[in-house]
């Protein structure tokens, strides 16, 4: 039992040392051996490949692109055909790079041994050792144009109304619109009903309300007129406030307006300056349409 | 510094969503070309040839001293494509041959033989030659098709296949040590002819067979008189050698025949023949150059014996054959003016240029027209690089100024306010005099602006009505004037050629142009703007200082940066060598600030050096410090001024020379303003810059330059006190180093050799949580050592310089622009290289909107400011200030020429070019209207409530 364990163990440790010692001749014959790639004058050697834009003539790129080996060290040029060779590299380590202004390629590492060995692989800073293959002679296949340029942020009609601040306007507009239609306002439970949400919805009585505020603003005078459904109402829910302060995302345009409603105690202001908010929020990403998203604290 | 290997992932989210966030750097669609240009330029001219593949050809090719193979339109002068190779001599072109569709060239001093399909500008084949230095080639014709070139090499002469490029034969030629061959000759034979020479001894010609390299025939011929077959000898006619000899000037024919010609002194006559065909033999006339002005158009009998004179030229400073057809046109260029010379019946055509430039270089063209007649084009290099096209009439169709491909230096000058402009500044600038005329100024002024406008108005209308076409903004010296916001500038670029240009910013044309002989093409040069445009009654002033950098003499050239004139102030004579040139802040009578040059005996002249000057320096001499480097002994030196403007050393680095040499020492801009002292961090607390204004940054790189023991040394000295306030030595790192130094830190780039990549590091220096002194900083009160903080970064790409971006206050962020290999120049934010950018993201850094470290610095093409006009060799970026805080003009040249506007914070200062005036008032008005309708609205409500 014994010894038999022991064997399987002898015979585990022989297989790794197998798995292991096919590693390393994998290492070993990690360069492959290109005949042809020696040249005449002795330990110079060239690099060949393949470049490929898809879909496009290579009489519209090449004239304007050129191969680099290592930044500028060695220089070679693109045939008719797309086909490259760099004559006279020493053996080291480079990196190749088709360079055009139009298309953009891959960078390849590309390794030389002193007798003439090469291979290929992909090019990795930051671990400089690690070895993904590729193939050699060198084929590099463009992945498409270049951007170099931002298109502008257009206004449109579509992105307008897409936009999650305008759905959120909207909707409650159609509630309100279509709600006193469906539910008959007449019948005194319903109202009684009504009141009663709205009285949670209007936690602090003592403030005054915002719309009152607008009217005065607008209409000077006026204002007795209104004197709205902040009346005799009880008391508010601080908690809730918090939290329709805290889920409301607006534009920086705005991060003022944000910042001094969240955090003062006009909190009670515009405790059902919701849609207000949302509105003015709506605006301004009318109005700054680049600036960036930001959330509330 | 060594950078972390692995980055976790919450950190590369970071990153992205900073990219993201710094993305909207990039240049928009709609701005391509709006206020951006680039000038393409290949460098002087040594091969030329004409297209002559099909008759309507437009095409023009040429091979440039910069190694550059090109294809121009020669109706404008653009440019079809153009490759560059390498520069220096692994890149240069020996020769460009023209057959067909097919270029030949043999680059790199006959190390590859090219072969380019000159219609899609691609390579149709590229062949490694045999070792040995380049003598000569020529193409190889068998039964009138050409099917080989023939190269020949020191010691040996191969045959390639024009197809494939495939070698046919390669020989080596008998007794290469004694005899110098080099010329090669064919004449559609079946022998390729090979001219060597012994010199003041004998003449060796070998023919070799076309089929197996065989040799034929080998010859020698007596010429104790011969020196060099290339300048003295050329074939002519049928397989006729014709010499000459230089000492009795007598024409050497097989046989020999003497003519009466008398040759200048001193003068090596040349012979110039002509082989319009390589199947066919060259034409039987050819031209004997006498003197340096003086040729004679000679031609041989068809016996073959004797020599006919046709025609005398004198003055003649240039000859050129061309052939179309079955004619042959010979050009000849007198001073002044050009004729072109048909065979048999004399055309001519005037042409007339500045006459200091001396052509050295004609290139003709003869093509025939519809009625069988010869019509010609010109090409003609001068001495100063401009390469101008003329047609038949002596019509100049256009002109490159080529000398542009090499500028080594550059400045920005602000442009002359016109009067208006003049009137409203001087208003400011005026002290106080009582309230009712500062009144009245003001409005005078308001109603001169008023006045432009209108007159700017009906401008715009007037010009509304002519149709499109006829609408030219013409810039010229007279219409230039400073713009709103300073955006427009007189760039002064100098060249190595000695050729100064004055170019128009916006436009990016030439105003002015002017010609300095005398130049050594070793030369250093040095522009310093001593007077700006502000002082208006006096003019702008530009000195350049011309050095010869073998001997160090100097001279001045003093001049208006406006117009280019040479001013009449005249420069002082320098009969010493000079090591240093500073510009003081001090001003003279005159507003021009003054010039100090160092010589040899470090003793100090001034320039301007009146008595006032000479007064203000002997009160200030002991506040004038300056430093000397010595890299060739590791010196680093600074001396003071003493009041008889002799000097003292006050102090010396040695930095040996046996382990390490300086590679470069730089200060800062004088002109770059430091907006905030310190940084503000996450605790509120400040952290204070060591804003040092004397730091010099000095770069080293060591002797060894095994990989394993290489390094790159950085020293950050006080240039007053030659304290040493900073040392940081990368290992295993080697150069080219580039590297920028402002503000409080300094950026550098070098090449790691163990991990074989380019690497950023970045070194800023900060005083501390307190300031020592903050009302004024001298280096000799600073008793305690900065402190330093450095971090490395991994830059995916070899760089070829460097530059900071420059604005007016210092307001706006810095970015880095980085010129890449690619010709692409990168716009990277300074906020990357940020030695506090923390590896562990806390509340803090992310207050202080540091990005969290990676190691990889990213590289987007969309911060490529110049997107696809990408700038070849790029040498140098220089950025200049504007009159917005947000804006930086940024000009790289090189090979080309780019000029920009780049905007590191946004253009915060001015509404953006894409603003929506037409949304934003159609909201208003919308807003408007909804107001007066709800109002409306509520009346009719209030009536309605108030009826029931």
């Amino acid at each position: 039992m014994w010894l038999h364990v022991r064997l399987s163990e002898v015979c585990l440790f022989l297989q790794a040392m197998f798995i292991l010692a096919c590693c390393f001749s994998d290492m070993e014959s990690g360069p492959i051996a290109t005949s042809g790639s020696v040249q005449p004058n002795g330990d110079r050697f060239k690099i060949e490949g393949r470049a490929i834009v898809p879909g496009v003539k290579t009489q519209d790129w090449i004239s304007s692109a050129r191969v680099t080996v290592e930044g500028e060290e060695y220089i070679g040029f693109l045939g008719t055909d797309g086909s490259f060779v760099v004559n006279d590299v020493p053996s080291g380590s480079y990196v190749v790079e088709v360079i055009s202004p139009g298309y953009k390629f891959g960078a390849v590492r590309v390794d030389i041994t002193s007798k003439g060995k090469m291979r290929a692989r992909l090019v990795n800073f930051i671990k400089t050792s690690e070895v993904i293959r590729q193939p050699y002679p060198l084929q590099l296949r463009s992945s498409g144009p270049r951007t170099y340029l931002m298109k502008r942020e257009t206004w449109g009609w579509t992105d307008f109304l897409m936009n999650p601040m305008v759905m959120m306007m909207v909707l409650p507009l159609l509630i309100i619109v279509l709600l006193p239609k469906v539910v008959n306002t007449n019948d005194p439970e319903m109202r009684k009903e009504m009141e009663q949400s709205m009285n949670m919805l209007n936690p602090n009585p003592e403030l005054p309300d915002v719309s009152e505020f607008m009217t005065k603003l607008f209409s000077g005078s006026k204002s007795s007129s209104s004197k709205a459904i902040g009346g005799s109402k009880a008391s508010g829910r601080p908690a809730v406030k918090r939290r329709w302060c805290q889920n409301i995302t607006c534009t920086s345009g705005l991060r003022n307006y944000c910042n001094w409603s969240c955090h003062g105690n006009y909190n009670a202001i515009f405790k059902k300056s919701f849609f207000i908010r949302l509105y003015n929020c709506f605006l301004s990403r009318v109005f700054f349409p680049s600036s960036e998203i930001q959330v509330c604290k | 510094m060594k950078p972390p290997a692995k980055m976790s992932k919450p950190t590369s989210l970071f990153v992205i969503f900073f990219s993201l966030f710094v993305m909207s750097e990039a240049v928009f669609e709609d701005q391509v070309g709006k206020f951006d240009w680039r000038q393409q330029y290949v460098g002087k001219t040594l091969f030329a040839h004409f297209d002559s593949h099909s008759q309507s050809s437009k095409k023009l090719f040429l091979a440039t001293d910069k190694n550059i193979f090109a294809s121009f339109n020669s109706r404008t002068g653009e440019l079809f494509w153009r490759h560059v190779d390498k520069a220096g001599p692994e890149g240069t072109i020996d020769i460009l041959l023209l057959h067909g569709q097919d270029a030949l060239m043999v680059v790199g001093g006959g190390r590859l033989l090219r072969s380019w399909d000159t219609n899609m500008g691609g390579l149709n084949w590229e062949a490694v030659l045999d070792t040995g230095s380049f003598q000569a080639a020529c193409f190889v014709a068998m039964q009138d098709t050409v099917k080989h070139v023939a190269v020949l090499k020191k010691a040996a002469i191969s045959l390639h296949y024009l197809t494939n490029g495939h070698q046919k034969w390669v020989e080596n030629l008998p007794d290469s040590d004694t005899v110098q061959y080099q010329a090669v000759y064919s004449g559609g034979e079946e022998e390729v002819y090979v001219l060597g020479v012994v010199p003041n001894s004998h003449l060796t010609i070998i023919a070799y067979s076309l089929e197996d390299g065989e040799i034929i025939k080998q010859r020698s011929v007596e010429a104790p008189w011969l020196s060099s077959v290339e300048s003295s000898c050329v074939v002519v006619g049928h397989g006729v050698l014709m010499c000459v000899d230089t000492a009795t000037l007598a024409l050497y024919a097989l046989p020999i025949q003497s003519l009466d010609l008398e040759v200048s002194p001193g003068f090596q006559p040349v012979l110039v023949s002509s082989q319009p065909h390589p199947a066919r033999s060259p034409i039987s006339e050819f031209f004997l150059q006498l003197g340096p002005d003086h040729h004679v158009l000679l031609q041989l009998n068809a016996d073959g014996y004797t020599i006919a004179p046709l025609r005398d030229f004198q003055p003649a400073f240039l000859v050129s054959f061309s052939t179309t057809g079955e004619k042959t046109v010979a050009a000849v260029m007198t001073p002044k003016n050009e004729t072109v010379k048909k065979k048999k019946n004399v055309a001519s055509c005037m042409w007339s240029y500045s006459s200091d430039v001396f052509p050295p270089q004609l290139y003709v063209h003869a093509f025939l027209k519809k009625d069988d007649s010869v019509g010609y084009r010109v090409l003609v290099q001068t001495q100063d690089h401009a390469l101008t096209f003329i047609q038949q009439p002596g019509r100049v169709v256009w002109t490159r100024e080529e000398a542009l491909a090499d500028v080594v230096t550059m400045e920005m000058v602000d442009l002359p306010l016109t009067g208006t402009q003049a009137e409203l500044e001087g208003e400011f600038g005026k002290k106080a005099d009582g309230l009712f005329p500062m009144v009245l100024k003001r409005l005078s002024s308001q109603v001169i602006l008023l006045q432009a406008w209108l007159a700017h108005l009906w401008k715009l209308f007037y010009e509304a009505r002519k149709p499109h076409g006829q609408v030219k903004n013409e810039v010229t010296i007279e219409t230039l004037s400073r713009d709103e916001f300073n955006l427009q500038k007189m760039m002064v670029m100098v060249t190595a050629s000695g050729k100064l240009f004055g170019i128009d910013s916006k436009s990016g044309s030439i105003l002015w142009k002017h010609y300095l002989e005398n130049v050594q093409p070793n030369a250093v040069f040095k522009l310093i703007v001593q007077r700006t445009t502000a002082h208006f009654p006096h003019p702008p002033q530009c000195t350049l200082l011309i050095k010869d950098k073998d001997t160090g003499l100097a001279s001045l050239h003093v001049f208006n940066p406006i117009f280019g004139r040479k001013s009449h102030i005249a420069p002082p004579a320098l009969p010493r060598p000079i090591l240093q040139s500073l510009l003081l802040p001090v001003i003279d009578q005159d507003y021009a600030k003054v010039l100090l040059l160092v010589d040899d005996q470090y003793k100090v002249t001034a320039f301007p050096s009146t008595k006032n000057v000479l007064q203000q320096l002997q009160e200030m001499a002991s506040s004038i410090f300056f430093y000397l480097i010595r890299s060739d002994q590791g010196n680093l030196s600074g001396f003071r001024l003493r009041k008889d403007l002799s000097t003292e050393r006050i102090w010396e680095v040695v930095l040996p020379t046996e382990v390490q040499k300086i590679v470069a020492v730089n200060g800062k801009r004088p002109n770059e303003h430091v907006h905030s002292q310190g940084r503000v961090m996450g605790d509120r607390s400040v952290l204070y810059k060591y804003l040092n204004p004397n730091l010099l940054a000095v770069v080293t790189e060591s002797t060894d330059a095994h990989p394993e023991r290489a390094f790159v040394g950085v020293f950050l000295v006080d240039g007053v006190t030659g304290r040493i306030i900073h040392e940081a030595v990368q290992r295993k790192a080697r150069g080219p180093v580039h590297f920028v130094h402002s503000e409080n830190w300094v950026v550098y780039e070098y090449w790691n050799t163990k991990s074989r990549r380019n690497e950023f590091s970045v070194l800023e220096l900060f005083e501390g949580t307190e300031l020592y002194n903050s009302t004024v900083f001298s280096s000799l009160d600073r008793p305690h050592l900065p402190q330093v903080l450095q971090q490395t970064y991994i830059f995916p790409s070899p760089i070829t310089t460097m530059e900071a971006t420059l604005t007016e206050k210092g307001i706006t962020s810095r970015h880095l622009l980085v010129g890449l290999p690619s010709g692409a120049i990168l716009s990277l934010p300074k906020m990357f290289l940020d030695p506090r950018r923390p590896e562990v993201v806390t509340e803090h850094s992310r207050e202080e909107n540091l990005i969290p470290y990676a190691p990889e610095m990213p590289i987007r093409t969309e911060w490529f400011i110049n997107y696809n006009q990408t700038v070849a060799r790029v040498k140098g970026i220089y950025t200049a200030p504007s009159g917005l805080e947000s804006t930086c003009l940024v000009v790289a040249y090189g090979l080309d020429i780019y000029q920009t506007r780049v905007y590191p914070s946004k253009q915060f200062d001015v509404l953006k070019d894409d603003y929506d005036y037409v949304l934003i008032s159609s909201v208003l008005f919308a807003l408007f209207f909804a107001t007066m309708i709800s109002k409306r609205l509520a009346q009719v409500k209030l009536l309605n409530r108030a009826w029931r």
